[in-house]
């Protein structure tokens, strides 16, 4: 089973935003990055198929220089080498984009599965996996939360996740592209041997000029839509902050609960 | 080229979504506002009752395909009548509401029609010539104006709750109109097995009066209890983000959010949950939302009546010592 998984690098839950000059994109200079939460699912996942079936997992990330930190962790925790999509001309791409760039990095490749998350924390579009699905003309399934491949008959059944604490079952043939939900299994840690066999493991650098993608197909000008400003949003209610040290503040808001809200 | 705002309905047991409401009420203003048509798609099998309802309630067309290929929901099926569609109407834009089922396939039919898609929104801006749309990002710390860009048509995913104000208006056009549905069997790649429900187990907790929910910012489950205890001494339901249940601190029937339980207690305390959107569409409904986290910029601040800037380790245990005073 060749596998394919796909990690973004994200900023940090935790981090605190600046906007940048042009106003569109977030200043990186003080931000810690991470990999996508619901990537990491999907690469323990990819690494448990490759377990049971054998066969290879390839990390894909798209990014600068920085991303190379997620990749390496990957390899770490056991994905056999890596593709690097960058160059500086995939700045400000949307899901498009990024989605016809990661089709062109498999045409040397023979995958069976694709492995995304469900949406980026950071732009969140929850559409890449989908549209290489339709690039690679491949059947896609999203907010997965389990697999069961059967070998003999080459289809998947996975379980997805709808609202409300529904789940619908279903059965599609491989080739296919998965966007997978968090939760669906416990991601382990690399450990110390996994960290000094990474060193030694490939990771192919792949430009826009080796995928043969031009410019103008590339970042802003090649997405099909247009970010415009970046923004702080406004507040939705008026929140009575209570200030002090914790233990005056809890007392206070007990207080306001009871007197002010008559809500204890 | 068509003016034309078509708004897709999605449907459960022969009802319409209340998103899809909202998606018509905000159709409604928009067409008002650019002075476009615009039109209700609807895509099922023995639909008529619904479509008739739906004609009734917002007098507008309705545009019915109809199928038993379309009977159970599947993407193959809906990319494919609705590339149809919109390559025979050549609409303006193609509104949605953003639940699960558009998350799946709208991106894909967009794909397939060469367009982008604006996933999403909770807000949108007219200023007399261009239309934008407003969409949070990084985990909704800051918002992203988007606009259109290529031909039409353009698609645009709502925000549940997010366009409620717009009333469904009552138009003068009420009309049926059954469109092509054409499928081929090798549209059909998948099977679906079925829909279950989890074990909801012994956790509802829709009825409860005070909810206190704990979030990643609990660090793990040893330290989770701090969220019990205080729980216990208000008799108050136990609520959870997704990271809670994902880490196995606690059973998912606990899970408050798009993918959980949706309540609306009088009082919704949560600690050291950030307020990203999918949480906030399960829990923005409650009378009054305490919110204690370190972080002053977190969204949750935002829809919160009252709010502490501090460590939960710190403030829980005291809340918890005064909860005990009220209730001797
Ligand atoms: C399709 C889909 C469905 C989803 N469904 C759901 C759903 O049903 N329910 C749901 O909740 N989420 C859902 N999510 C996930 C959601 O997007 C968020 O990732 C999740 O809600 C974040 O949980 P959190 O706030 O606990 O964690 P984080 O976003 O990591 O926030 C933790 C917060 O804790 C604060 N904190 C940390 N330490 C402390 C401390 N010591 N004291 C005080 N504060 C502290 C931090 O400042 C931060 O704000 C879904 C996502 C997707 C894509
Ligand atoms: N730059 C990228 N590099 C690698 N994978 C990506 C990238 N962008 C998106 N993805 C994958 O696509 C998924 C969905 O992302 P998005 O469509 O941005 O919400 C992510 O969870 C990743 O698995």
């Amino acid at each position: 089973m060749q596998i394919l998984v796909c990690l973004k690098q994200v900023p940090d839950k935790d981090s605190r935003y600046k906007i940048d000059s042009a106003g569109t994109g977030i200043d990186e200079e003080d931000l810690v990055f991470e990999t996508n939460e619901s990537d990491q699912y999907a690469l323990e996942e990819g690494l448990r198929l490759r377990e049971k079936f054998g066969g290879e997992v390839v990390l894909l990330s798209l990014g600068g220089e920085r991303v190379l930190k997620s990749i390496k962790n990957g390899l770490a925790m056991g994905a056999d080498r890596a593709l690097h999509l960058t160059g500086s001309e995939f700045q400000g791409s949307d899901a498009s984009v990024v989605a016809s760039a990661i089709r062109r990095a498999m045409a040397t490749e023979a995958f069976d599965l694709v492995l995304t998350g469900v949406q980026s924390d950071d732009l969140g579009f929850g559409q890449t996996g989908t549209i290489l699905a339709e690039l690679l003309g491949w059947v896609h399934a999203t907010i997965v939360v389990e697999i069961d491949i059967q070998p003999e008959t080459r289809t998947v059944r996975v379980k997805r996740e709808l609202e409300s604490n529904l789940f619908e079952q279903v059965e599609i043939p491989l080739p296919a592209v998965l966007a997978i939900q968090s939760g669906i299994n416990q991601p382990r840690y690399a450990t110390l041997k996994g960290i000094m066999q990474a060193k030694k493991k490939e990771i192919k650098t792949l430009t826009p000029a080796i995928l043969g993608m031009q410019p103008g197909d590339l970042g802003s000008t090649g997405s099909r839509v247009d970010h415009r400003r970046l923004f702080f949003p406004e507040k939705r209610k008026q929140t009575v902050m209570i200030e002090g040290e914790p233990e005056e503040a809890a007392k206070r808001l007990v207080e306001k609960l009871r007197k002010e809200a008559r809500v204890l | 080229m068509s003016e034309e705002i078509l708004v897709l309905i999605e449907h459960r047991g022969g009802k319409a979504r209340a998103i899809s409401w909202e998606a018509i009420g905000f159709g409604q203003k928009l067409a008002g506002l650019l002075n476009r048509e615009m039109a209700v798609v609807l895509l099922g099998h023995e639909v008529d009752a619904l479509a008739a309802e739906m004609t009734q309630r917002c007098g507008q067309a309705v545009l019915v395909a109809s199928s038993p290929q379309l009977e159970s929901y599947t993407p193959e099926a809906y990319c494919a009548v609705l590339s149809q569609l919109v390559c025979q109407r050549s609409p303006w834009l193609l509104l949605l509401g953003h639940t699960y089922q558009a998350i799946d396939f709208a991106p894909r039919l967009a794909a397939m029609l060469g367009r982008g898609l604006i996933p999403n929104c909770v807000d949108f801006r007219w200023d007399g010539t261009q239309l934008t749309f407003v969409r949070q990002v990084f985990n909704g710390k800051l918002n992203l104006e988007v606009g259109f860009k290529g031909s039409p048509p353009h698609l645009v995913s709502l925000q549940q709750g997010a366009f409620s104000a717009y009333d469904v208006q009552s138009a003068s056009n009420p009309k049926l109109v059954h469109v092509d549905a054409a499928l081929t069997p090798e549209v059909l790649k998948r099977k679906v097995l079925g829909i279950l429900k989890t074990a909801q187990g012994q956790v509802d907790l829709t009825q409860a009066d005070i909810i206190v929910a704990g979030g990643r910012g609990l660090a793990n489950k040893e330290k989770f209890q701090i969220i019990l205890d205080l729980a216990q001494v208000l008799g108050a339901g136990v609520g959870a983000s997704r990271p809670v249940t994902d880490g196995g601190w606690l059973p998912k029937e606990h899970q408050i959010g798009s993918s959980g339980q949706t309540v609306a207690p009088k009082l919704y305390i949560a600690c050291g949950i950030s307020g990203a959107i999918q949480h906030l569409v399960g829990m923005s409904n409650s009378g009054c939302i305490v919110a204690i986290n370190k972080d002053p910029n977190a969204p949750i601040f935002s829809i919160a009546d009252y709010g502490i800037v501090g460590d939960v380790f710190k403030v829980v245990p005291v809340l918890i010592e005064a909860a005990k005073e009220i209730r001797k």
